[in-house]
């Protein structure tokens, strides 16, 4: 109690530049692949995304980043059985910052292909168990938060899977493909507008004085769902038919439809990420914030302090801006075989997943829903070839993460409750 | 900071290769017609020039198979199945080994076409060399296939030149009938070894037709899928 009266404003600093730098990190790495896709099949170009970026990540973080952000600070250990001991959360939340944030560093200058969300996990179960107790671990909660891992790539593919083949079904494997093209694209994007929408909403806007009940809800996002598919249509009536022309096989006629449809996608994946991603950085930060601020109490039912929020959404914005746009240039040089009418449904499957967890409150891997996006769609036979080692890498690196992020967050544990007592 | 390996799960298509494979296949065919008109002439540099180039071809085609090949490693899941690529590029590179073995064959032995046959045997030659063409048409689809999902117009327009393919390969092989009775009528005349070694070059052409046809058949076969 006395330390954190005594440190509270370190404290509190220290947290706030960890959380930062998670979130800058955050920006800098995992958005790349978040809009990689678009850049790489040239619905966007480079300045584009980082705009696209910049505000659906900022507004999914603000809007829909709240269960996550919660789940973090006071989901996986419960505060309340920390009631005596409001240092050791402290603590335990600055070096599980410092933990994720060091892994990602090292993992990303390898490029590995680990998760933000798993080493933060990995980071919070590892000090409270091994720092504190085991039995301070809700480990129903992150028994749900696991499994959820695995459902979650399954899930998205199955949905890039369906997307892909009503894509086929309705528009490429038929006689007319660019006329349906037009006629069917726009309701795959009331599909983008409305189903985003409705996940944030029915999760409600309480925090920015608009609480709505599931009738308002559904109104709302089907006539955003509208207004969205009414936007594209505008764009699409430009668009000519080229592909009788050969040559340039990726931009002919129905290619072009289904970029414009992207750049809707791009949108709801950068708010999707906004929404899940950006509660690892503020999460731990919301923690330690809410005990320094009522002077070492820990108020569970406090409500969190939103600038928190905002602190990570320009910890991403920071990010994408310092060093962010570079990665999402290689990233989008590398997937140049993942054309638009792919693109989208890998985008719409996973924005649509990781919105969902989102609203649930589960932290999930944004990358790792992509992954089983694009498996889906390459399943449905929509990607010339799928490197199955690449899949096993990526499974064993999210393995390891949890016992490397734990790791070392007991090690900074230890080293910050030895300094401050 | 590096992308975290997301990228890497997709990788390069093999179709690209086996196009530009296709590329290099046509244009040691069309080599061959310059090569057979010099022969024809007994302009016997000139057919050691395109002789050159048919095989530099060869070399350039089997480059190409090399690299198609190693883009099919096993851990790959391919939106067409490995076997039906490996055998595409393996017919295919049959092409341009033919035409070297042809122009081989007859530099070594700088073989006179005689003159009573000369004119229908450029011609079986061109129908073989429009033969590959057509094949080539169909490889150069693929991608078309591919981004349709492998129906739809793509998938008719396939259909359609596999039967113009179908055409002029009984065409040739009617021809080829015609070329060997004008060989028989005037074998009397000329020398055994000879007329052995122009037998044995009208069967490797009409091999080329043979191999074309079986690109374009195996091409249908992966779009049918």
């Amino acid at each position: 109690m006395e330390t954190i009266i005594l440190y509270g404003p370190y404290l509190l600093i220290s947290g706030c530049i960890f959380g930062f730098f998670m979130a800058w990190g955050i920006g800098a790495n995992d958005v790349a692949n978040a809009m990689g896709t678009s850049v790489g099949a040239r619905a966007l170009t480079l300045a584009q995304a980082i705009f696209v970026a910049c505000v659906f990540e900022f507004a999914g973080a603000y809007l829909a980043g709240g269960e996550v952000t919660s789940t973090i600070r006071k989901g996986i250990i419960d505060p309340s059985l920390l009631q005596d001991t409001p240092d050791l959360l402290v603590f335990g939340m600055l070096a599980a910052l410092l933990a994720a944030g060091t892994w990602l560093l090292i993992a990303s200058s390898k490029g590995w292909p680990v998760s933000t969300t798993h080493s933060i996990v990995g980071a919070i179960v590892g000090f409270a168990a091994v720092g504190i107790s085991v039995d301070a671990v809700s480990w129903s909660k992150v028994g749900s938060i696991v499994s959820s891992w695995v459902v979650s790539p399954l899930m998205s593919g199955t949905i890039a899977f369906l997307i892909f083949l009503s894509v086929q079904k309705l528009i490429l494997s038929t006689d007319k493909p660019f006329e349906n093209a037009k006629k069917y694209v726009p309701g795959y994007m009331f599909l983008v507008g409305f189903v985003i929408s409705m996940v944030t909403l029915l999760k409600g806007l309480k925090h920015i004085g608009l609480p709505l009940t599931f009738a308002e809800s559904l109104t709302y996002s089907i006539a955003i769902g509208i207004v969205i598919s009414l936007i594209g249509s505008y764009f699409l009536r430009k668009i000519e038919d080229t592909s009788q022309t050969r040559g340039d096989v990726v931009f002919d006629g129905v290619e072009k439809v289904f970029a414009v449809l992207m750049v809707f996608t791009a949108c709801a994946m950068a708010f999707a990420h906004g929404s899940n991603d950006v509660a690892n950085a503020v999460g731990p930060l919301a923690a330690i914030a809410s005990v320094v601020q009522s002077g070492g109490e820990i108020a569970a039912k406090s409500a969190m302090p939103w600038w928190i929020l905002l602190l990570g959404a320009g910890g991403i914005v920071a990010g994408l801006a310092t060093l962010g746009y570079k990665v999402i240039e290689t990233v989008g040089r590398n997937i140049t075989e993942l054309t638009p009418s792919r693109g989208f449904a890998a985008e719409l499957a996973a924005a649509t997943t990781v919105v969902l967890a989102s609203g649930t409150g589960l932290p999930i891997s944004t990358t790792h829903t992509l992954v089983g996006a694009v498996l889906g769609v390459g399943l449905a036979r929509g990607i010339a070839a799928i490197d199955f080692s690449v899949v096993g890498r990526i499974i064993v690196s999210w393995v390891v993460t949890l016992p490397v992020g734990a790791g070392l967050s007991i090690i900074f544990f230890f080293v910050l409750k030895s300094i401050f007592s | 900071m590096k992308p975290t390996g997301f990228t890497d799960i997709i990788k390069k298509s093999p179709f690209g290769p086996i196009k530009a494979h296709m590329e290099v296949s046509l244009n040691s065919t069309k080599e061959l017609i310059n090569f057979l008109e010099s022969a024809i002439d007994s302009d016997w540099d000139k057919a050691r020039k395109s002789r050159e180039t048919i095989s530099d071809l060869e070399n350039e085609a089997d480059s190409l198979k090399a690299e198609t090949r190693s883009l099919l490693t096993k851990s790959l899941f391919l939106a067409v199945p490995r076997e039906d690529i490996l055998d595409l590029i393996r017919l295919a590179d049959d092409i341009p080994n033919t035409v070297k073995d042809i122009s081989g064959l007859m530099i070594g032995r700088q073989m006179e076409i005689p003159s009573e046959i000369s004119h229908s045997f450029l011609s079986f030659a061109k129908e073989a060399s429009a033969i590959a063409d057509a094949a080539g048409e169909a490889v150069d689809y693929i991608d078309e296939l591919f981004q349709f999902s492998f129906g739809g117009n793509a998938a008719t327009k396939m259909q359609e030149l596999i039967e113009k393919l179908d055409i002029l390969e009984n065409k040739n092989d009617q021809s080829e009938i015609n070329l060997r009775s004008e060989l028989f009528a005037i074998e009397a005349d000329l020398s055994p070894v000879n007329v052995m070694f122009l037998y044995n070059i009208i069967n490797k052409i009409g091999e080329l037709s043979d191999r074309s046809e079986q690109v374009g058949h195996r091409i249908s076969l992966i779009a049918s899928r």
